[in-house]
């Protein structure tokens, strides 16, 4: 193998692909990218079984070839070489070691045998559809803050991703959960995607999806099946496993009866909850809301420290309520507003209580109240 | 095979196997009914470890001619007036031990009546009993067990080596002592005294049989709760052991090894030990015969209370007030640890004392150090080294605190204080760790608590036994913000979680919670798992080590620790102070 490529193309793919890989592996293999020239490209592959990214750079390949080096590794000296050099990688006769220079540097890099790279990508995907990057980027976002990390229960700790049919309209639905707070995110479904199987995404992807969804404008393919999600932009290729599990019947969490309205900045909202809340221990964090008629006051008693108390003005319809929250989970969810108006559905300060985007019919939250 | 009752032999074998499992059994029957019998002076004496000898002599009231023929008898008691069982009072009822030993050895019991004016002698072997014939001894019996086992072989052979049997007969002894300090006891071991413990008092026998360390290093606990009595003494938990073999239970006067109150000891030292340390503790819980069933056990090693809630709480609360009074106290055996540590280092490394002898040359000596306690009574002797002059005022106050006046700093994390007798090294990390834990763990049990009902309830598949047990603590578990209930015969479900836990995993902390509630009868993990939680946070709010003090910072620390209960641990059973007495420090200069 012989190849000369521009240090800031390979940079981006490296690090698209090395945050894959894991710190600690038993099997070292894994530790390693492999690295596939042919044809005018650099095929830059990292996997830690679960999960596997594949990026093409184009690059001056004079003569084809495959290696594995160590990723973090190769990642730090690309990283630190002077912006704008070109790299001449170069296996040698000697197929353990990998060569690099470029100026004045030159590196050795230990390398194993590609033939022995774990080979994640088979397999066959029942559905396949097309969604714009923004779309996804927005289920992802609006529902990852909820995800569980709790191990015994594993198959929340991913997003649910599935397609119902709500008034003959058919939606493409992500979901997550961590048993105290649930978010919910929907879409119209794209082309191909109806009759999908409802799959659990893994915390782990969703991250790593996110961050490479960062700067991508264009569309996404998106290939699925029962055991797999693969999600394609342009040059570079996700595919992960997925979580094998039942998510819980999660609509029953969600409260139809919750007949008490109430409409609230947003921002104001969020600004009073965290004023308050600094008063509160790490260990609580509960804040009360007393809500009556046009006013809400929020109130945080911490008998080390002291209390705090704060008034808004809302719109309430119900009859004066009681209701304790965690501050955090207020907070995560305000966080997910993008416009003015928040509305919240009470019920009773012991049940769950629905919060949205006054103006977002796309996104709903479900949070359960503290009992303080 | 038909069915056929078994010979009286063989009962007897049979119920010697459950009984007499090896020679400190035998010891421990005889010496109850010594104790039963009323002595006043008990004499053992043992060869072999037992095998050819068990010899139990006393001067309790003694046998007549009939009581000894009927007393080989199974069955047979004079100890058991009342035949419901409710009513208990001696040691001994069950009337099993004297033909169960007979039944495996050549048994000679001799005894004198008191008022009698002869004594008479009857003798057993392999079951047979001889006739009861005139003997020579004053009031009294003597009991002389030979060749045990010899009628079961396949015993013999699971038996220790000699020398181990021997130390499990001392243990024995050791233990029924505790309990009986009105009564002397010898142990003689192939011709060597083992033990000879004098009539004594309560406290006495406790420091002649735990040693002077264990009396040192303990707190008197006394606690009554209706009827029921706790008394004894408690090891202050820097004074804890890797084993439990340093915990003596007794009840009315039995011991016993009951895993109720072993987890009762355990969860009240919970806060102050590290997994895997165990406190020494010699407690004695008397209560009403009646309330105690000591009838489930063949040795009664275990016995079952009416209210066994109720004795776990009053053990808990007991020793956890006594160890309160002893509030900040450590260890003394941290502080001669210490200068035992001095010491040994010196002969070892010689270059290290000559370079020290360099240092004490150089140095001019330090008068407050070198001169006697009298100096620092009249103020001159305080060394120079707290910064500030108007200090000095207040510092005579704090020399008459237990922890003393704090002089200096050093290392950043050690705090030098001077007392009216010694010096006291403050570990300044491990000391604020602990106030500020006590004083979170305060608030917690002030305040209500505050939980966080759970969305997506949590169902945990459990075998139905577990489920009916975690169902029926269900109400107490919801008191420390754990609410659940049965689902179905063989789950549980999580309702609700405390809030300062809300992030953990639910199903191993109820599993575990199950799995006690089955060993101690008792769900602690749930309290201690939020008291770690507690203690995490104390670690990071604490005064930190590298940080300086001021002097009145350092004074205000040591204040604290004396009126603050349990202050003398950190949260990991490691002392916060030593103490080094000014005897200790001119021993180490050879002053003494």
């Amino acid at each position: 193998m012989r190849v000369t490529i521009e240090r800031a193309a390979l940079l981006k793919a490296l690090n698209h692909v090395q945050s894959v890989v894991e710190r600690r592996n038993t099997i070292p293999i894994l530790s390693n990218v492999l690295l596939q020239a042919s044809a005018g490209a650099i095929k830059l592959t990292a996997t830690d079984l679960d999960l596997e990214i594949i990026e093409s750079v184009p690059a001056d390949v004079a003569q084809d070839g495959a290696t594995t080096v160590p990723a973090h590794m190769m990642y730090d000296i690309v990283r630190k070489l002077p912006d704008g050099s070109q790299l001449e990688i170069e296996q040698g006769p000697d197929e353990g070691r990998l060569a690099i220079f470029t100026g004045r540097s030159r590196f050795s890099l230990q390398a194993l045998p590609p033939e022995d790279f774990p080979d994640l990508a088979s397999g066959d995907l029942s559905h396949q559809f097309v969604m714009p990057a923004a779309q996804l980027k927005l289920l992802i976002d609006r529902t990852r803050f909820a995800i569980s990390t709790e191990e015994t229960r594993y198959y929340l700790n991913g997003i649910y991703l599935h397609d119902v049919t709500s008034d003959d309209e058919k939606i493409l639905r992500a979901v997550a959960t961590d048993g105290h707070r649930l978010a919910q995110a929907q879409l119209p479904c794209p082309d191909g995607a109806a009759g999908m199987p409802g799959i659990i995404v893994p915390r782990k992807t969703v991250l790593e999806l996110i961050k490479l969804l960062e700067d991508v404008e264009e569309d996404v393919e998106v290939g699925l099946s029962a055991s797999k999600i693969r999600f394609t932009l342009s040059q570079l290729v996700l595919t992960s496993k997925l979580i094998d599990g039942t998510f819980p019947d999660y609509e029953r969490v969600i409260p139809q009866g919750n007949d008490k309205n109430m409409q609230v900045d947003t921002r104001l909202f969020a600004q009073a909850v965290d004023r308050v809340s600094t008063i509160s221990s790490e260990k609580g964090r509960a804040v009360k809301l007393n809500i009556s008629g046009e006013r809400m006051v929020l109130s945080v008693n911490n008998p080390d420290s002291g209390s705090a108390e704060e008034e808004i003005s809302v719109s309430f319809d119900g009859e004066p309520i009681d209701i304790g929250f965690n501050s955090r989970y207020l907070l995560d969810i305000a966080g997910q507003f993008k416009n003015d108006e928040a509305t919240f559905l009470l019920a009773d300060p012991g049940s769950p209580t629905i919060i949205r985007d006054a103006e977002d019919s796309s996104t709903l939250y479900v949070l359960m109240p503290m009992r303080v | 095979m038909r069915i056929r009752r078994l010979s009286e032999g063989t009962v007897n074998r049979i119920a010697a196997g459950e009984v007499i499992e090896r020679p400190a059994s035998v010891v421990k029957e005889l010496v109850e009914n010594a104790v039963d019998a009323g002595a006043k002076s008990i004499d053992v004496t043992v060869l072999a470890g037992g095998r050819s000898l068990i010899q139990v002599v006393d001067d309790g009231h003694g046998m007549t001619a009939d009581d000894l023929r009927i007393a080989v008898e199974r069955h047979a008691t004079s100890k058991l007036t009342d035949d419901d069982l409710v009513r208990i009072d001696t040691l001994g009822f069950r009337g099993e031990a004297l033909p169960s030993i007979g039944a495996i050895s050549r048994l000679t019991i001799t005894s004198r009546w008191q008022g009698d004016d002869e004594a008479h002698e009857i003798r057993i072997e392999g079951g047979r009993q001889s006739h009861v014939r005139p003997a020579a001894r004053v009031t009294g019996t003597s009991i002389d067990v030979r060749d045990l086992f010899h009628a079961v072989p396949a015993r013999l052979k699971f038996l220790k080596s000699e020398r181990a049997e021997m130390i499990e007969v001392a243990s024995i002894m050791r233990r029924l002592s505790m309990a009986y300090p009105a009564i002397a006891f010898t142990l003689t071991g192939d011709g060597r005294r083992i033990l000879d413990l004098p009539i004594n008092s309560a406290q006495g026998r406790l420091a002649d049989v735990m040693g002077k360390e264990f009396m040192d290093n303990a707190v008197p606990v006394d606690h009554r709760r209706d009827t029921i009595r706790l008394e004894g003494h408690a090891g202050l938990p820097t004074f804890s052991r890797g084993q439990t073999n340093m915990q003596f239970v007794f009840v009315n006067g039995r011991p016993v090894r009951d895993k109720q109150l072993t987890g009762a000891i355990r969860g009240a030292y919970a806060d102050f030990l590290m997994r895997g340390r165990h406190p020494a503790a010699a407690l004695f819980l008397t209560c009403p015969p009646d309330g105690v069933d000591v009838n489930v056990h063949p040795t009664k090693a275990e016995v079952r209370f009416r209210n066994a809630q109720h004795v776990r709480g009053l053990v808990v609360s007991g020793l956890r007030a006594a160890l309160a009074v002893a509030g900040h106290r450590a260890s003394s055996t941290v502080g001669r640890d210490t200068v035992d540590a001095f010491r040994r280092h010196r002969p070892m490394r010689p270059v290290f004392a000559e370079r020290a002898a360099g240092y004490a040359m150089q140095a001019p000596t330090p008068s407050g150090f070198a001169e006697p306690a009298a100096e620092f009574a009249g103020g001159d002797g305080i060394s120079a080294d707290v910064q500030t002059t108007d200090e000095t005022a207040t510092t005579e106050d704090h020399f008459d605190k237990p922890l003393g006046a704090a002089r200096t700093q050093f290392h950043e994390n050690y705090i030098l204080a001077q007392t009216r007798d010694g010096i006291v090294i403050v570990d300044q990390h491990a000391a604020h760790e602990r106030l500020v834990y006590e004083r979170m763990k305060e608030a917690r049990a002030r305040d209500s608590i505050a939980t966080q009902p759970l969305l997506v309830p949590e169902v945990i598949e459990l075998d139905p036994v577990s489920v009916e047990r975690l169902a029926a603590a269900a109400e107490d578990l919801a008191t420390s913000g754990l609410v659940l209930e049965a689902f179905g015969p063989a789950s549980i479900v999580v309702r609700e979680v405390p809030a300062l836990i809300a992030g953990i995993e639910i199903a191993d902390l109820v599993k575990n919670l199950a799995d006690e509630l089955e060993s101690v009868g008792q769900a602690t993990s749930l309290d201690e798992r939020m008291d770690h939680v507690l203690a995490t946070m104390a670690c990071y709010g604490s005064v930190r080590s590298g940080r300086r003090l001021k002097p009145d910072e350092m004074n205000q620390l040591l204040r604290d620790m004396e009126a603050t209960p349990h202050s003398g641990q950190c949260n990991h059973g490691r002392p916060t102070y030593v103490e080094l007495k000014l005897s200790d420090i001119e021993r180490l200069f050879g002053r003494k």
